[in-house]
């Protein structure tokens, strides 16, 4: 064994640039799974460290305000109840602390027994007054400290106590902010909520039964009204949606990060080998066992392996734990912390053993022929068949119409690519690879377009006007008549519900004439609204109603009205995950008089729209975007997304500047005698070109494919079913892609180039 | 001209002057330094002190790029192990020199001439592991002049051939007309062609007059 180290050690030593460049593979491939076993680890598992930490109940249950001694009389009759509890909620509250503030805050009285959240800084509610415990989003974005003071109305200013998680849902700002506050604290303010609640946590015994509870529960709440049931499961459902595109994605890249990674790092194994045949031979002629030569191999490569898979792991881990651990906080879940010590070991273990085995096994194979067949310099495979000379283009034949002066450079490149397709399946492996990572790395540009779009662009959810006037419907005319506005329409919005079930909201919109003007979301099925009693529906809530062209929509309107109107078409929107429908303004004014009212303000193309803004004054505002609430969200999504991509990225770089360099490094004869021949570094670079260009055009065309037929289109599904997200890549991301990969080959062929003009000519001819 | 490695002087005041037209063999044991001196004179290394000139041209101060050149336009080498590119035929190994950039005008037209000169024709579009030895040292003798240059470096060419070949290959060498031929050898046979036999030991080069005769001899191959 010590003799196998000094030898390793020796090697090393010996191949110090080529160990680097394998060094860099295995650390951007153990980067790559560190990432996703960070992000994968941190949210696959985030809602059941979050549950088990705070402990949710079973089934949260809102209803209409009830005397307390009724709800619990109902709760108790119910079957396998281990406990319950009972508090009340209080929305729409304003709140403010620290300079920020919001109208829209939930304060939850709670009540004695089990609370449902966890509280992960300070510490719980007590007995004492002036009492409250804030949630970790809303304390992080507000920048709330514990023992500082907030602003609740109708409360004196309440200490923070501590800060909490409740899994139940997501935090602020993609939910209102929501504040725990004692029963003793609303007492002391004379006002008593206890014979009064709206809220109960149930836990069951067996949470086995959740579904017999349920239909119980349904059964034996007359007398209850507004009830809303939320489940641990239903939650877990919801989160997991949003969660499991980023978990899905990063999975993938991460199996095609390391795909490509262990493809390189077999070749470079393989040809270090295929070079160290006469050694081997050598070694076993004079009495070496096969075992003891691929030991030597694999600690070789252990020794160059450990320490780039620490320093990838530890890159990988740094720059996702940040962007999780804040994404975490948003849906209300606490941080892997040590838990992803295990996963992260067995990561580490696997970038160290791979590259090892992968080392080892062609030694061994290497090792298992006969000492004689060695010497003689045999091939690690069987020599395959040689194709005719005649077959394909061959360097003889110039191009018809290529000049003097590039018909060198051509056959040059033209070589270069032959040189790379001679190792046909590596050919092949390797751009299979380095395609799926050019699809993954459009994917993620068609994604971050789509979302910049949604965020910044009303355009994305098919909304032509740019801005919004809080001004009555008598003033269109007037706004009309500023510079730069196309047109204007009072638009009118209301919030109803299903007239059936009640369960599902659906905001409901209306203009008084064509809103298409206004409004267009593409069409999916049936036609746009003509007639007075005709609807356009989103596609989420057709999917919900089981709603198609020529069925009825019946909806209630807060005046209490029921319209009903006949679906016309069905529309992709993602406002309100698709639960929206047009109607046209007269329906929806005879049945509800009080339905908010703005103008929608279309801007000429090219005008200025600051300008129309402050026409306008302070009753402009610009037109919302599909994300609203959840730009928070989306920027940290983005920026996992963006350390995927640059990992890959480099992914891509190093699989180019690898490949070139196994083509260098197998034929060092041929560059040899080429540079013999009067070859110089632009001659050495042109042929490495050929070689990179081979690799890359079908790679590409590859990446491209994929990206627009299958992924694309997989991820607009998987993300949303209630709408038509483009995510296959246009043409800015796709000459981004080719741009970056003309550079990615650039830096391989000159980097490569430059070492391999760097060796002496004499020894490459020797091949030592 | 001298050479120091590895604090081993492997060539010591060695002066050669090689004429147009003129074929010089070096013989001398192996590891005597005959390599390194026709690396020296073929560009492809650098003495620690002294001067190589050729063709008018001191390479000694020459930066890599214009010894490039000057292999490309001045030097032709012959190897004992052919060194034929493997993913091309024996024509476009003869070609390839006459395409890099930079070569002179006509190499190409050369190239299809000694291919037609060497009877190579018949088998020039075969890859190099479908011909014989004789038939891969023949295709690289006329790569090695595909760009007409005056100085042809050969080294051990017929190392690796049989007698038969290896006498052919010979002949060859030796009918090249207004070239200068050096080569390094160990083989008195392969010395017998040149006009002018050198004997590298030591890190010196001697005439070796015992050589003469069958020099004079042989000339008429």
């Amino acid at each position: 064994m010590r003799a196998a180290f000094v030898q390793a050690g020796y090697g090393l030593r010996l191949r110090r640039r080529r160990s680097l460049v394998t060094a860099l593979g295995i650390a951007l491939a153990a980067a790559m799974l560190a990432a996703s076993l960070v992000v994968s680890d941190s949210l696959g598992r985030g809602f059941e460290r979050a549950t088990r930490a705070a402990g949710l109940a079973d089934v949260i249950v809102r209803f209409d305000p009830e005397p307390a001694a009724i709800v619990s009389q109902r709760i108790q009759a119910l079957p396998d109840i281990a406990t319950f509890s009972l508090g009340q909620e209080l929305t729409d509250l304003s709140v403010g602390a620290d300079g920020h503030g919001s109208s829209q805050a939930a304060l939850e009285v709670v009540g004695p027994g089990r609370r449902g959240y966890a509280i992960v800084a300070g510490r719980d509610l007590d007995n004492a007054p002036d009492q409250v415990v804030v949630e970790r989003g809303l304390a992080a974005a507000w920048g709330i400290r514990l023992n500082s003071l907030i602003q609740i109305a109708g409360l004196p200013p309440q200490r923070v106590m501590g800060f909490s998680e409740a899994p139940d849902n997501v935090s602020y700002p993609l939910a209102v902010p929501r504040i725990y506050v004692s029963q003793a604290t609303l007492a002391a303010q004379g006002v008593e909520l206890g014979q009064s609640v709206n809220l109960a946590q149930i836990w069951l015994r067996d949470p086995r039964y959740l579904d017999e509870v349920l239909v119980q529960a349904r059964a034996t709440s007359y007398g209850l009204r507004g009830l809303q049931f939320v489940t641990r499961s239903g939650v877990r459902v919801l989160l997991d949606q949003a969660a499991g595109i980023v978990i899905d994605l990063l999975v993938a890249l991460s199996l095609i990060a390391l795909g490509t990674a262990g493809v390189m790092l077999a070749a470079s194994a393989r040809a270090e080998v295929q070079q160290r045949l006469a050694a081997i031979g050598v070694r076993r002629a004079v009495g070496a066992s096969r075992a003891h030569l691929a030991a030597t191999q694999a600690l070789e490569a252990l020794l160059v392996a450990a320490p780039a898979a620490t320093i990838g792991t530890a890159a990988g881990t740094l720059a996702t734990y940040g962007p999780t651990s804040r994404l975490l906080m948003m849906l209300n879940e606490p941080p892997a912390g040590v838990g992803l010590l295990a996963p992260l070991a067995a990561g580490w273990l696997a970038s160290v053993a791979i590259p090892a085995l992968a080392v080892a096994w062609p030694a061994w194979r290497a090792a298992g022929h006969p000492p004689v067949s060695l010497l003689r310099g045999a091939e690690l495979r069987r020599r395959r068949r040689s194709s005719s000379p005649r077959g394909g283009p061959t360097l003889a034949t110039p191009r018809p119409g290529l000049g003097r002066r590039w018909a060198p450079r051509a056959r040059l490149a033209l070589l270069g690519g032959r040189l790379a397709g001679a190792r046909r399946a590596r050919l092949v492996a390797t751009a299979t690879a380095l395609g799926f990572s050019i699809g993954f790395v459009l994917l993620l540009l068609a994604l971050a377009s789509a979302l910049s779009a949604l965020e910044t662009d009303p355009g994305a959810l098919g909304k032509r006007y740019q801005l919004t006037a809080s001004l009555p419907a008598s003033a269109v005319a007037q706004v009309e008549r500023i510079h730069g506005v196309q047109a204007a329409a009072p638009r009118y919005e209301d919030q109803a519900a299903d007239a059936f079930s009640l369960g599902e909201t659906i905001d409901v919109i209306a203009y008084p004439g064509d809103h298409t003007i206004f409004e267009a979301p593409p069409l999916t099925a049936g036609s746009r609204l003509r007639r007075p009693r005709e609807a356009e529906v989103g596609a989420g809530l057709a999917e919900a109603l089981g709603l198609a062209p020529g069925s009825t929509l019946a909806i209630e309107l807060p005046s209490g009205t029921e319209l009903r109107l006949r679906v016309s078409g069905i529309v992709s929107s993602l406002d309100h995950d698709g639960r929206v429908a047009y109607v046209p303004a007269a329906a929806l004014l005879a049945a509800d008089l009080s339905a908010s009212e703005e103008l929608a303000v279309r801007v000429r193309p090219g005008a200025n729209l600051t300008a129309v803004s402050n026409a306008l004054g302070a009753a402009a505002e610009p037109a919302t975007t599909a994300t609203g609430r959840g730009v928070p969200l989306v920027e940290v999504l983005r920026a996992i997304l963006r350390a995927i991509a640059i990992v890959d990225g480099l992914v891509c770089v190093y699989a180019l500047i690898q490949a070139c360099a196994l083509t260098v490094h197998e034929r060092r004869r041929t560059v040899a005698v080429l540079r013999a021949f009067g070859a110089g570094a632009p001659a050495v670079r042109r042929l490495l070109t050929g070689a990179v260009v081979a690799l890359v055009l079908p790679a590409a065309g590859l990446g491209i494919l994929l990206e627009r037929l299958v992924l694309g289109p997989a991820l607009a599904r998987l993300a949303v079913n209630y709408a038509t997200l483009p995510l296959s890549a246009g043409l800015p991301e796709i000459a981004a892609v080719l741009a970056g990969l003309i550079v990615a080959g650039a830096v391989a062929v000159f980097w490569v180039a430059r070492q391999a003009t760097r060796e002496s000519v004499i020894l490459g001819l020797s091949g030592t | 001209m001298g050479v120091g490695r590895a604090a081993r002087r492997v060539l010591d005041s060695v002066s050669l002057d090689v004429d147009a037209g003129e074929v010089v063999a070096v013989l001398g044991r192996s590891g005597s330094g005959k390599s390194t001196l026709l690396h020296l004179l073929g560009a492809l290394d650098r003495p620690d002190a002294g001067r190589i000139v050729l063709a008018g041209n001191e390479l000694t101060a020459q930066p890599a790029r214009a010894l490039a050149r000057t292999r490309l336009r001045h030097v032709g080498f012959v190897f004992q192990s052919f060194h034929l590119i493997e993913e091309l035929s024996g024509e476009e190994n003869v070609l390839l020199p006459a395409r890099l950039p930079g070569a002179a005008r006509g190499g190409e037209r050369r190239g299809r001439a000694l291919i037609e000169q060497l009877g190579l024709s018949e088998i020039a579009d075969r890859r190099p592991h479908e011909l014989s030895g004789g038939e891969q040292q023949r295709f690289a003798l006329a790569r090695a002049l595909v760009n007409d240059p005056e100085l042809v470096l050969a080294d051990e060419p017929t190392g690796n051939l049989d007698q038969e070949n290896g006498a052919a290959v010979l002949a060859l060498l030796r009918g090249m007309n207004g070239r200068a031929v050096v080569l390094v050898t160990h083989e008195p046979e392969a010395a017998a062609i040149a006009d002018r036999v050198l004997h590298l030991g030591d890190g010196r080069l001697e005439a070796a007059a015992h050589t003469q005769a069958p020099v004079r001899a042989l000339k008429s191959v």
